[in-house]
């Protein structure tokens, strides 16, 4: 097959894109990763979080989160699971500029427990996401929030 | 004075691990109120947990969370004597760190 000049550039280019990304993804959770903080829509963030992996939803996911949130600039939350190896546990909010709020990589040591207070702009549903080594399991809970945690 | 507070209390065999740190987790699109500027993001990124010299929790977090962050953790089993140490890094590259004795 002749290759010419253009089909190489777009097939090395190709492959060093593939390259980056494989590289990304095994550091993803040695290191802050700009791309899963980005500002952008939910399902960017939840596809880039996933990474492949099927999603569950599960009831043995406990996610404690106020039904009505006065201030959303600080809302209480803890997650914890009965779900065996849990690896991560991740808190994403729909509705936020900046969908995923933390994604804290907890070793055996720990029990699957976290908990954080988090700013809510709008009502949405939260998720909480637990990730073992072949699926996640997630739970959404709406927010109802009255004053926004973007405001100043 | 260190940013980060530490406490760590017994429950049921367990140790619950409780930090707050004072950090002003600013996302970028404030607005300061007397110049009109954006206040620049400013948050934390990365928190890790040590105990006992072994890293058990890797947090990687956004401006989502709030204001001076309070996080909690619960470690399984710990004894009196060992050793936590808690480490964060912002985004303007600060970072800061804290050490507490289970009690």
């Amino acid at each position: 097959m002749k290759v010419n000049r253009r089909r190489f550039l777009i097939t090395s280019v190709a492959f060093s894109t593939a390259g980056i990304a494989l590289f990304k993804s095994s550091l993803a959770n040695a290191e802050w990763n700009a791309t899963d903080f980005a500002p952008g829509p939910f399902d960017a963030t939840m596809k880039q979080l996933l990474n492949g992996k099927p999603i569950v939803e599960t009831d043995k996911i406990d996610l404690n989160i106020p039904e009505i949130a006065e201030n959303g600039a600080l809302v209480p939350v803890t997650v914890s699971s009965s779900i065996k190896d849990i690896q991560n546990i991740a808190i994403v909010i729909e509705q936020n500029p900046v969908p995923l709020a933390i994604q804290a990589a907890l070793m055996p040591e720990l029990e699957p427990f976290l908990s954080a207070r988090l700013k809510i702009a709008n009502t949405s549903f939260v998720f909480a996401l637990a990730e073992t080594e072949k699926v996640f399991y997630s739970i959404k809970k709406k927010v109802k929030v009255t004053i926004g945690g973007c405001g100043g | 004075m260190s940013s980060i507070k530490i406490r760590t209390k017994r429950l049921d065999g367990n140790t619950q691990i409780r930090t707050l740190i004072s950090h002003p987790m600013e996302h970028g699109r404030n607005k300061d109120k007397t110049t009109n500027k954006l206040i620049p993001a400013h948050y934390i990124q990365v928190l890790t947990v040590t105990h006992n010299g072994k890293t058990i929790a890797t947090c990687n977090m956004g401006a989502g969370i709030s204001k001076d962050p309070y996080f909690a953790f619960l470690l399984k089993g710990g004894e009196p004597g060992d050793e936590i140490i808690i480490d964060w890094v912002d985004n303007l590259g600060s970072k800061d760190s804290a050490k507490h004795t289970i009690t």
